[in-house]
Formats: C-alpha cells, sequence, structure tokens
C-alpha cells in the first residue's frame, strides 16, 4: 500500500513523463493493431466476397484471368460426378456514382445459376428471379444489393452508369438483392448481369472466367477433383473457392511482411520508449529507493515496485492503444485497398475493419508483457540500489559501471555466427537468424562503440567550446551506458531507414533503367484507365486500324494477366516477339539477346523476368510448363532479365502461342511508336477519333505512364517515409529523457559550474553539446548498421520476397537528408532540459558542498 | 406352375397392357408437325396473374422431333425462343436464344428441373415423353373429371435422367388422351398436369387447356392452345441455331 502511494506520489509529479510512457506504449499497439486489422480486413474482405459469391460452389475450374472458350462449360455439365456448373464472369466496373467506386459485377447465367447461388430479392420483386425472361432478354438488366441501392438512392427501374467496353452505357435495376449471403460480398458494391450481356459489355468474347461447381451427393471433394482433372486436362485449375484466397494472399504476401515489420518496428519504439522513461525514472528516484532500502524494503521489493508501475502503464497504454488501433484500422484498410489496386491491379472494397476481440486482446496482452520486459533492466538496477550510497548527498551512484568482457566476446561470437549463416547456403532460416544476430551484436557493442566515438568527438567539441564542449564529451565518456539506450534505439531506427530507403533507392535506380529500355513506346492505347487494371480487353483489329493512320511506325499488341504456375499467379505477357526484339534491346541477365528473342518468336522459347526464375529456382534453359486451356504449354527458357511488370515473376511469349493455346485474339495494350518527326498529339486525336467510337479506350503519352509507374514506386515505398518519422519520434523522445538522466547525475557538477561564476548559457551550450553529440553517435553508427541492414534487405528482396538482385546502392541521398533532420531533433530535443538544467536550484545542487 | 410363378406372369402381362396403352395413347396423337399459338396465364400463390404468348412449331415424330418454342408476348420478350431437339435414345438438347444479345445458351441437362421463364412448367416438362424411355405398370382405373380413365405407373428407365422418380398418368379410355399426370420425386407429388377441352383437330383428339399445377409452390400455369394445326408444311433447317438467329 505504502509502495502504491509512493507510486501514485511519482506519477502526480511527472505527469508529462507517465504521459510519454503511456503513449509510447500506446502507440506501440495502435500501429500493431491497426496494420493487422487492416491486413486482416482487406484479406476479410477478399474472403467475404469470394464466400458471398461461391453460394454452394464446391470446386471452381478456371485458367487464371485469361478465362477460357465456353465451350468448356460443356465438359464440365458431362462429368458424371458434377450435379451442377455453372459458368461465371466477374469484373469490377467503374459505376460512375459520386463516391461510389468500384462495383463488382458477377456475370451469371439465371437459367442454371439458381443450383448455386440465392438471390434473395426485395418482397414483390421475386419475378425477375422466378420469370428470369425480361432480365435475360433485355441486356442492360442489372440486380443490385440494397445496400448500394440504399446507398445511391435507387429503385426498381432506376438507371445506372457503368464504365463498359464500349464507353459509358446505362443499365436499368431490376431487381434489389435482400442483405445477407451473395449481397455481403464487396461490401455490398455488387450486382448481378446476364452472363452474355455482361460478355459484350466487357468485350470478352465467348469466353468465361471460371464455372463454379456443386457435386452429386456422396462425392467427395477429392474424387471431384480428380475427375474433373481427368476430363479437362492439365490447363485447368480446379480448386474449392477457399483457393482464390491463397492466391490473394501470395499475390500480397511481400505487401502484408512490409506491414508485418512496420508494426514490429513501432513495438521495439514502445519498448525503447518505455525502457527510457523507467531509466529516469529510477535515476530520480534513487533517494527514494534508497530510504525505502533502508527502512527495509527488499530488493524483491522495489523490483516489484517498479515492474508494478510499468505493468499499470503498459495496461492503460495497451488498452488505448488497442481502442486507437481499431480507429485507425478502418483508415488504414482503405488506403491499402487503394494501394492494392494500383499496385496490383486487385480491386478490393473495404468498407470496414471490424474489431477482433482475439487480436485485441492479444495485442493488449503483448503490449503488457513487453512493457514488463522493458521496464525489467531498469527494475532490476533499482533493486541492485546501495541505499547508502543512494542516501550520501552530492554523490551519484553509477549503476552500470564498466563496460564487461562477456558481452564483447558475445558481440564478437554473434557477429562471426551472422558471417557464417550468410556464408553457409541458402536456408531462409539461416539467413534470418544471422539478420538477428548481426543486429544483436550491434546492439551489444554500441556502449563500447558509443564511448569510443565520444572521445573521438571530444577534441572537436573542445574545439568549438572549450570548457562547454569538453564537459558535454566527458559527460558522455564517464557514463557511455546512460546514453546506449538512446543512441542504441536511434541507431536502430535509422538502421532500418536506411535499409528501406536503399531498397527503395535501389529499386527506383532499376525501375528507371527498365522504364527507359523497356516502357519506350511514344503511346499506349488501352481500354484501362489505369495500366495494371486488366479488366477490359480490346479485339487485335484497333491495332491494324491504329497501323494505318500517317505517323505511326510501328504497332505492338500485347495481351498480359494472371495466370497460375505453380499456385500461384504469375505474369503472363504475350507480345510480339518479332518487334519487340526491334525496340526493346536491353540486354537479358542471362541468355543472349538476339537468340532469346528469335526464339521466342517462333513460339520455341519463353523469356522469364529474373524474379519469375530465383522464386522457383528455375535456370537458363530449364522447361517451364505452363497450364493453358489447350493443355500444358511446354517452353524452354531463353532468356532471364529484370522486369517489374509483377512481383510473383513475368513470362513473355509469342503472340502467337498465346492465340493457338489460349484460342483468345484480344488485346490490353497496343505500344505505338512513331515515325521521326510525327507528332505524338496528332496521332492521339486520330487515335481516339477513329478507334474510340462507341469504344472505350485511352491513350497514353510516354510521360504519363512513366509518371504512374513511378507514382505506384512512391505509393509502395510511403512506409519507408512513415519510418522516418517515427525514427525522427525516437531521437526526439530518446534524446529528452537521456538528457533528463545526464541533468539529474551531474546535477551537482552543473550546481558548481553556475556557482564559480558559469554562466547558465555555458549550461545551456554545454546540454546543446552534448545533445547533438548524441545525435552524431546515434547517426554515425545508425548509417553503418544501415549499411548492413541494407546489404540483408536487399537479400531479402533477392532470396524470398521478390526474387531481384538488385545492385547495392548506399542511400547517399537520403543519409545526406537524415543528418541535418536528426541533428536538428536532437538540438531541438536538448532545449527543454537545458531549460531545466538552468533553472533548477543552486542551493539544492550544492547542498552536499 | 407355382403360385408365384403365375403372379409374375400375370404382373408381365399386366405391365405389357399398359404400355401398349400408351403407345397406343402417343400413335393416336402422331403428327409429321404442329402449330400452335399459345397462351400461358401464370397464378401465383397470392392469385396474382401475369401472361405470355408463344409460338409453338414442331416437326417430326415422337422421341425424335424438333421444336421452337418463340415468345412474342409481352413486348420487351419479343423474339426470344427456345429450340428443343428430342432424341429417342437421350434427354433433349435445349438452348435459348436472346435477340437482344444475339447469342444463343445451352440450357443444361443438370437445369432441365428448373421452372421455364416463370411458368409451373419446367424445362423438362417440354419435352416429350417416348414411350420407350419409360417402364410402365397399369394401377387400376379411376374417372378423371366425369372421364374413365386407365391409371398407370411410368418410371424413367436408368437411360432417362429425369428430375421426376416417377408418375401417374390418366389416360382416357373414350379416346387415349391424357387426362392427367402427376409427377413424384421420391413420395412427394410436386406437380400436376390436367389436361381438358379436349377436341377433335384434324383427326387428332386433343386437348386445348393444360393446367400444371405446383404444389410446391401452389401455383398454376394454364396454356391455351389456339389456331392449332397440324402436318403443316415446315422444313428440317427451321429448327437449327443459324435459323433461330435467322429469324430475327
Amino acid at each position: 500500500m505504502l509502495l502504491a502511494r509512493l507510486s501514485w506520489a511519482y506519477l502526480k509529479r511527472h505527469k508529462l513523463r507517465w504521459a510519454l510512457t503511456v503513449a509510447g506504449v500506446a502507440l506501440g499497439v495502435a500501429v500493431l493493431v491497426a496494420m493487422r486489422l487492416a491486413n486482416r480486413a482487406v484479406l476479410a474482405s477478399f474472403h467475404r466476397t469470394v464466400d458471398g459469391i461461391a453460394g454452394r460452389t464446391e470446386l471452381q475450374v478456371h485458367a487464371g484471368d485469361l478465362g477460357f472458350p465456353e465451350e468448356v462449360l460443356e465438359r464440365v455439365q458431362a462429368v458424371p460426378q458434377v450435379r451442377a456448373a455453372a459458368p461465371v464472369i466477374e469484373a469490377a466496373l467503374d459505376t460512375g456514382l459520386p463516391g461510389q467506386g468500384y462495383l463488382l459485377v458477377i456475370g451469371v447465367d439465371m437459367t442454371g445459376d439458381r443450383s448455386l447461388r440465392d438471390y434473395d430479392l426485395e418482397s414483390g420483386e421475386e419475378a425477375i428471379i422466378e420469370d428470369p425472361l425480361v432480365f435475360l432478354a433485355q441486356p442492360d438488366s442489372i440486380m443490385v444489393t440494397r445496400e448500394f441501392a440504399q446507398r445511391n438512392g435507387l429503385g426498381i427501374g432506376s438507371r445506372i452508369p457503368l464504365g463498359t467496353a464500349q464507353g459509358i452505357r446505362w443499365f436499368t435495376v431490376r431487381g434489389i438483392m435482400r442483405s445477407g449471403g451473395l449481397s455481403q460480398a464487396f461490401g455490398g458494391n455488387l450486382a448481378v448481369m446476364d452472363i452474355y450481356a455482361l460478355q459484350y459489355v466487357l468485350g470478352r468474347g465467348r469466353r468465361f472466367d471460371r464455372i463454379d461447381v456443386a457435386l452429386q451427393e456422396g462425392v467427395s471433394l477429392a474424387e471431384g477433383q480428380r475427375a474433373l482433372r481427368e476430363a479437362l486436362g492439365p490447363g485447368f485449375e480446379v480448386e474449392p473457392p477457399a483457393a482464390r484466397g491463397r492466391h490473394f494472399e501470395a499475390i500480397l504476401r511481400s505487401f502484408s511482411l512490409t506491414l508485418n515489420i512496420t508494426s514490429l518496428f513501432a513495438m521495439l519504439v514502445g519498448v525503447f520508449i518505455i525502457y527510457n522513461s523507467f531509466a529516469i525514472a529510477v535515476t530520480q528516484r534513487r533517494t527514494e529507493i534508497g530510504i525505502l532500502r533502508a527502512l527495509g524494503a527488499t530488493r524483491g521489493r522495489i523490483r516489484a515496485l517498479f515492474l508494478g508501475e510499468a505493468a499499470v502503464a503498459g495496461s492503460v497504454g495497451s488498452v488505448a492503444g488497442a481502442m486507437a488501433g481499431w480507429l485507425m484500422a478502418r483508415w488504414i484498410a482503405g488506403y491499402v485497398a487503394r494501394l492494392l489496386q494500383e499496385v496490383y491491379g486487385v480491386v478490393q472494397n473495404v468498407q470496414t475493419a471490424p474489431a477482433e476481440p482475439g487480436l485485441l486482446a492479444a495485442s493488449a496482452g503483448l503490449g503488457i508483457v513487453v512493457s514488463l520486459i522493458a521496464a525489467w533492466i531498469p527494475a532490476a538496477n533499482a533493486a541492485r540500489v546501495d541505499p547508502v550510497r543512494a542516501l550520501q548527498k552530492g554523490k551519484y551512484q553509477v549503476l552500470s559501471a564498466g563496460e564487461t568482457r562477456a558481452r564483447w566476446w558475445l558481440s564478437a561470437g554473434a557477429a562471426a555466427a551472422a558471417v557464417i549463416f550468410l556464408l553457409l547456403g541458402r536456408s531462409l532460416v539461416l539467413f534470418y537468424t544471422g539478420y538477428i544476430l548481426a543486429i544483436l551484436a550491434a546492439l551489444l557493442m554500441t556502449p563500447t562503440l558509443a564511448l569510443w566515438l565520444a572521445r573521438a568527438l571530444r577534441p572537436l567539441l573542445a574545439w568549438l567550446r572549450p570548457v562547454e564542449g569538453a564537459l558535454a564529451a566527458d559527460s558522455l565518456i564517464q557514463a557511455p551506458r546512460r546514453t546506449s539506450a538512446t543512441v542504441a534505439a536511434l541507431m536502430l531506427s535509422l538502421a532500418m531507414v536506411i535499409g528501406f530507403g536503399g531498397v527503395a533507392r535501389s529499386i527506383y535506380n532499376s525501375l528507371i533503367e527498365w522504364v527507359n529500355t523497356t516502357l519506350n513506346p511514344d503511346l499506349f492505347v488501352t481500354p484501362n484507365a489505369e495500366i495494371a487494371n486488366r479488366t477490359y480487353v480490346m479485339p487485335a483489329e484497333v491495332g491494324s486500324e491504329i497501323e494505318r493512320i500517317p505517323g505511326v511506325r510501328q504497332v505492338q499488341l500485347v495481351r498480359s494477366a494472371r495466370i497460375p504456375y505453380r499456385g500461384t499467379p504469375v505474369l503472363l505477357v504475350a507480345a510480339e516477339a518479332g518487334k519487340l526484339a526491334q525496340t526493346v534491346r536491353r540486354r537479358p541477365l542471362e541468355g543472349d539477346l538476339d537468340d532469346m528473342y528469335r526464339r521466342t518468336a517462333a513460339g520455341q522459347a519463353t523469356i522469364v523476368s529474373e524474379s519469375f526464375a530465383r522464386l522457383r529456382g528455375l535456370r537458363l534453359g530449364d522447361v517451364v510448363e505452363l497450364p493453358a486451356p489447350k493443355g500444358l504449354l511446354r517452353l524452354p527458357i531463353a532468356g532471364i532479365t529484370r522486369d517489374y511488370s509483377d512481383q510473383q515473376g513475368t513470362l513473355l511469349i509469342d503472340r502467337s502461342l498465346y492465340r493457338q493455346w489460349w484460342a483468345d485474339d484480344s488485346v490490353n495494350v497496343i505500344r505505338v511508336y512513331l515515325a521521326p518527326g510525327a507528332s505524338a498529339a496528332e496521332v492521339k486525336r486520330q487515335i481516339l477519333e477513329r478507334c474510340a467510337r462507341g469504344r472505350r479506350l485511352f491513350v497514353l503519352g510516354n510521360q504519363e505512364v512513366r509518371r504512374y509507374i513511378f507514382r505506384l514506386a512512391d505509393q509502395w515505398f510511403s512506409m519507408t517515409y512513415n519510418q522516418i518519422a517515427v525514427a525522427i519520434l525516437v531521437a526526439v523522445l530518446g534524446i529528452v529523457n537521456t538528457l533528463t538522466v545526464s541533468i539529474t547525475d551531474r546535477r551537482r557538477e552543473l550546481g558548481i559550474l553556475q556557482a564559480v561564476g558559469g554562466l547558465k548559457q555555458q549550461v545551456r551550450h554545454t546540454i546543446w553539446m552534448e545533445a547533438v553529440a548524441i545525435g552524431v553517435i546515434g547517426l554515425v553508427l545508425g548509417l553503418g548498421l544501415g549499411a548492413i541492414s541494407l546489404y540483408y534487405s536487399l537479400e531479402m528482396t533477392r532470396r524470398d520476397l521478390a526474387g531481384l538482385s538488385l545492385d547495392y546502392v548506399f542511400p547517399l541521398p537520403l543519409a545526406a537528408w537524415l543528418a541535418p533532420v536528426i541533428l536538428g531533433a536532437a538540438f531541438a530535443a536538448s532545449l527543454w532540459p537545458a531549460e531545466t538544467a538552468v533553472r533548477g536550484s543552486l542551493v539544492e545542487a550544492l547542498e552536499y558542498e | 406352375m407355382s403360385k408365384a410363378a403365375t403372379l409374375l406372369l400375370a404382373a408381365s402381362l399386366f405391365a405389357q397392357d399398359a404400355r401398349q396403352i400408351v403407345e397406343e395413347a402417343q400413335r393416336r396423337s402422331r403428327a409429321d408437325s404442329e402449330r400452335y399459338e399459345g397462351t400461358l396465364e401464370v397464378i401465383d400463390a397470392r392469385g396474382r396473374k401475369s401472361l405470355k404468348r408463344w409460338v409453338y412449331r414442331r416437326l417430326g415424330s415422337h422421341g425424335n422431333s424438333k421444336a421452337i418454342i418463340r415468345f412474342t408476348e409481352p413486348a420487351e420478350v419479343r423474339g426470344v425462343a427456345l429450340l428443343i431437339l428430342n432424341h429417342p435414345e437421350r434427354a433433349s438438347d435445349q438452348w435459348m436464344w436472346t435477340p437482344a444479345t444475339q447469342r444463343e445458351r445451352r440450357i443444361a441437362l443438370q437445369d432441365r428441373s428448373t421452372r421455364f421463364f416463370g411458368t409451373d412448367f419446367s424445362f423438362e416438362d417440354l419435352e416429350e415423353r417416348d414411350v420407350n424411355q419409360y417402364d410402365y405398370r397399369l394401377l387400376g382405373e379411376e374417372t378423371i373429371e366425369g372421364a374413365a380413365c386407365w391409371k398407370i405407373e411410368s418410371r424413367p428407365r436408368k437411360t432417362r435422367a429425369s428430375q421426376y422418380t416417377h408418375s401417374i398418368l390418366w389416360i382416357r379410355k373414350e379416346n387415349y388422351t391424357f387426362a392427367r399426370i402427376e409427377n413424384y420425386v421420391r413420395e412427394e407429388l410436386v406437380r400436376r398436369a390436367n389436361y381438358r377441352e379436349v377436341h377433335n383437330v384434324q383427326r387428332i383428339w386433343t386437348p386445348r387447356l393444360i393446367e400444371m399445377q405446383d404444389l410446391r409452390r401452389n401455383s398454376r400455369t394454364i396454356l391455351r392452345l389456339e389456331k392449332l394445326e397440324y402436318n403443316v408444311p415446315m422444313k428440317e433447317s427451321d429448327f437449327t441455331l443459324q435459323a433461330l438467329r435467322r429469324e430475327f
């Protein structure tokens, strides 16, 4: 009870510090909760959409995003184990309604689809489903959900605009689905159309995206899968609807990992803040601890006192953080969904990020545990306080004087093990263990390195200000472990920023080179407003029409879409390889430039991206087996190039092969090269005039596409900027805390300085210089560890995430930018402690003397 | 002869009689072709009515015929057509044609049990019941709406995919026309068709009104056959997908 009162009294005296501690925990937990909830909300939204649309579907037959000819339906229906098989087309179309974004339109054959899905309509409209004749006879018919209808004030007979392959067209609402089941999909922004009408609207020709299958009674999923695979051959995937969720997760893998790293980073920041706050508390309450110990309090009681305070701060912070994280999650989920749409072309409608009690409780629990762990060392230090020394006026006890040999040896051992693990080979477990050991080695070495750097800085500081500089440096030299926590936190933050920033810079450099050499047409013609979106296609004849326009030198037709390869979606690009050979003269990483184009153009080989090859352990000459509706297309790898079109990898095949094996002649991008002297604006005008009538068409200039790609890259790396902000926050908080401890420890020294005639300004200068020196030490160590972290980040990108081997380029501009920012932050952080130092009671400081 | 053998022989003779009756009914209704204008009145469980009209054309005999149903009313469905190709040895092929999208769609076998565009007929009910695709058993005699009838049970053979487990047929003794058909799924009666207003059209006794009741939904559909003609000249080429497309 007495101890609780003491804690309460301290809390009342230091409300700001307590608030800071609680905020530290809250920040860590909030970011963790927000990131996890947002990530889960996006995945849950996708799963909800899949489940909602799947209805009673047990298996789905598909061949990736390219779809397959209608004839496949009869082959599926003829399989004896199949009770019902219904074709489906899905597309997210721009509604053109204010604030509504995309509407997921599913095309179904209403004559048979009810055996798989329930269309629960508002009362009085059942006739639309019961008698689909009118619905089918009128191709502008559409059914929407009650949620969508209410949001937009729609009723039966209302008309809504939708972006179609023929441009904006108006559709008539002929049914409104009740809430629940199917209408839960895509956040309620869901509509149903006749599949044949939707084929026309999307310009897809006689193709389906997939076939939903229900099996006969008594037939197991495995039996059904086997029977369908036998009937259809290897060109088709036969999977339960849940497999679509796995594909989606595979696409998002690297993004999810980035979110997890950011969460972990935030939690580390929380640990650091708690550690620092309690370290200060122990320093400030040393006398109080001494009295308690003198009165008979055991070491255990003292430790319990501080751990109890940590538990309270952790609990309050964790609960507040969990709530704040939940509130933040919805906003972040929306941001993540927009990012996914632009980067991956995967449209998701995430309207809520529901609170998950389990996750909230686990995160709050983690916050409390982390608070206890972070407070453990200060609490242990408090328990070790010698009551005699603590009660001596004017003396302070250096709690952690002296370096231990053990730490040196541990650090050296960890560093050696990290190097060995790195050299040992390809195991990801060893690689990541090595990474952790490298960081551990750096952390263990931090006090020593900080001391060395402080000694190295002393002459410079003394040269700048002989008295203040020497005092500031000596303060750091005399108590290296006092500053080491701040330096370590700053070092870790900066290392992470350098790691991410370096990867970003390397990718940027590679992107620039890729864009310059590969995306070099003067104009891009596409039916999709965003180039990563592949919803709409156009007939190849558009290319012939463009070719006839004066000023056009060459036209290259491209069809690209994701197809499943060994269970993961990869990007298939079908282009005119013979023409590409003339315009894209980019040396491959492996293979001969002319030979790879020649063989690919002849339909004898494929060119794959580095990421495709590395992520699957493939080499030049290896044969890849591509599932196509006509069977398994086997092609040797003729070249390995750098390509950033898709994170899971890209395969380039000749268009002739695509037409033959996928039975499809459509294109989604036309690359247009102009004749010398031709006006891009004039050709664009002519393309729109001749080809865009009654057709959705966008003509993008080279610069527009470049800007678009770099905007995507910027969005992708926006996390790095957030981390820089957090790093600065860490610097400020850490330095404020360290200086507070330093001032408390040196109260007598600063008092004497003032008593012998030292000016207040000199005291201020001492504190400022100490702060900037901490910033310099943190910066130097951070950049050093950053150089190592960058190496690991690049290796992580190559080995695990994207299969890209990026050049090691230290982000000097970023480092140059960070230096003034961190030093400025350090200086700003010292202003308040410096004022505290000069305003302190001189009598109290000199009490002993 | 044992008692069991006597019973088996009697059952066999009974079965033979049932088949002969159905065969005779089929023989009497045979025509090279048929054409009528149908009026469909659908009355749902709440008594609400809707009306559709179609033109029906059939070429060929039982079990091997081809038929086209083309909707003429209401205006928004005009031109929508259904092509049915009946086969003696297997289920029919059916395609629906929608002129607005210029597309035909195949009605899958699995979908034949679904309702035919809001009526109480299923797609399967529009197929012809060829005598050779069923097994028959004479259950006795009954009077239906004043007419003396044979009561016969029919069960689809294994080769005949059907939504119905079995059906009970009532055939008028007087003119071998159907008086009623009741269709069962397992032991549940799901649909009942009453055949009324029997007229002699070109020496073929034909019910001009068919009332189909869906007992699960408690709704019914009345089909009236108007301007009925038999043996009208028709061409094979008019019963193809190309012909469907050509006409609109």
